[in-house]
């Protein structure tokens, strides 16, 4: 079996940019994720041919600041977490956020990579919803995810 | 739906709401003066034959034999999503579920699940799931001079605007779950009509006795917060993101918890009117 180590974004998720920011929203698991200026940036160069220590040289230019490979290996960590890289059949080399802020020092000079996600509501879920006494057919509902059978009324 | 079609109509409506189309009908004469005020606000009347959606009414009928209980039903479809011997809270299920399908299927905004005022020609959008206090802060900040655009949906265009969405205010009193109505000009608001740009976005949970402090937000984090709250971003995310990106260029994002209402209001206010976002709530 081939081994992958250079990693690549998923191309299904659509993007788009809020600053350096970005926000990415998988389409096949209903999950928005926001990445920050760092994870961003690696991110976009994950194009399979380009391998971490690559990825350090790249960014280091980008940001004008040291991103050592560390920093890199926690941002694909971060990515690959929330399943925003094409899976690799070998799983990626990982590293510590501890071994991050080594890397970039006490007052770094760009942020650690962060990925912030949150599952994207069904118009139900989203929408306000039934509360203790109101009429329902369905538990999905009511906010108390209960509806009773026979009384046909959230939380009883 | 065929057996419901051939059960007597005696009356319906046809309507059109930010580019949907839906249709009512019930099984008695008259009902239609206590259905009107239900429709999403702006609604038109439409002539089309066919409906995106189309509830059906029925209620008991006035000769029905003593003894049985008199139960109205709703359909939205086929599919039965009341059912209840009191009018009202079936007619509040019409209400509930017509504006979330109109804010579901909308081609022409996108509905995010908010309470929205006006500030100095801006918007203020406070958005949360039911039972975080939005209608409370929105009360609030009417009271302190801003303008009622919604209790419940932040409508986006397509260039980031903010609409109104004017339904009255249901307000909880005494922490009951029993919500009563208020129209804003009963708690002296003026009304929003114009599309606003957006302020200031503020996502605060009402915890008691917190002095609550709210920090500020990345555009970024900000914006994925305002998905998490979006009606129609699992059917539509594309037009969804594209919307939220235009919705909030140049806005301030706080978030954390809040104290009492008032304190919090004035913060958020102070926010807007300042631009720092390091505001104490």
């Amino acid at each position: 079996m081939k081994e992958r180590q250079n990693p690549k974004a998923r191309m299904d998720c659509l993007a788009r940019e809020f600053g350096d920011e970005l926000l990415v929203y998988d389409r096949e698991r209903n999950v928005g994720h926001c990445l920050n200026p760092t994870a961003a940036a690696a991110w976009k160069l994950c194009d399979g041919k380009t391998s971490s220590s690559e990825l350090a040289t790249i960014l280091t230019r980008q940001f004008s600041a040291p991103v050592d490979e560390p920093v890199v290996l926690l941002a694909l960590d971060e990515l690959s977490k929330a399943q925003l890289l094409v899976e690799s059949e070998r799983p990626l080399r990982r590293t510590s956020r501890r071994e991050a802020i080594r890397a970039i020092g006490i007052v770094g000079a760009i942020a650690l990579p962060l990925v912030t996600s949150l599952v994207a509501p069904t118009p139900a879920r989203a929408a306000s919803c039934l509360h203790n006494g109101q009429p329902c057919v369905s538990p999905v509902q009511c906010c108390s995810g209960t509806c009773g059978a026979t009384s046909h009324r959230c939380g009883a | 739906m065929k057996k419901l079609d051939r059960l007597g109509w005696a009356e319906g409506i046809g309507v059109q709401s930010f580019g949907v189309y839906a249709g009512v009908r019930v099984s008695a004469a008259g009902m239609l003066p206590q259905i009107l005020p239900l429709l999403p606000p702006g609604w038109k009347n439409s002539r089309r034959t066919t409906v995106q959606r189309l509830y059906s009414l029925v209620v008991p009928q006035p000769n029905q034999r003593a003894g049985l209980r008199r139960i109205h039903i709703l359909y939205a479809d086929s599919e039965r999503i009341a059912r209840d011997t009191d009018l009202d809270q079936v007619l509040a299920a019409l209400e509930r579920d017509l504006h979330r399908y109109v804010a579901e299927a909308s081609p022409d905004m996108t509905f995010l699940h908010a309470g929205v005022v006006g500030w100095q020609g801006r918007a203020i959008l406070l958005p949360g799931r039911s039972l975080c206090g939005k209608t409370t802060l929105v009360r609030e900040l009417l009271r302190l001079g801003a303008t009622y655009y919604s209790d419940e949906f932040a409508v986006v265009d397509n260039f980031g605007k903010v609409h109104p969405f004017t339904r009255p205010l249901g307000i909880r009193e005494d922490s009951t779950y029993l919500q009563i109505k208020y129209t804003p000009e009963t708690l002296g608001a003026s009304l929003g009509g114009k599309p606003l740009p957006l302020g200031a976005v503020a996502i605060c949970k009402y915890k008691a006795g917190a002095g609550g402090k709210l920090r500020p937000l990345s555009a970024g984090q900000g914006a994925l917060e305002l998905m998490g709250n979006s009606i129609a971003v699992r059917t539509q995310p594309q037009r969804t993101l594209r919307r939220i990106q235009k919705l909030v260029e140049g806005a301030l994002f706080v978030k954390g918890t809040r104290g009492e209402a008032g304190e919090a209001a004035a913060s958020i206010l102070n926010l807007l009117s300042t631009g720092n976002s390091g505001e104490k709530a």
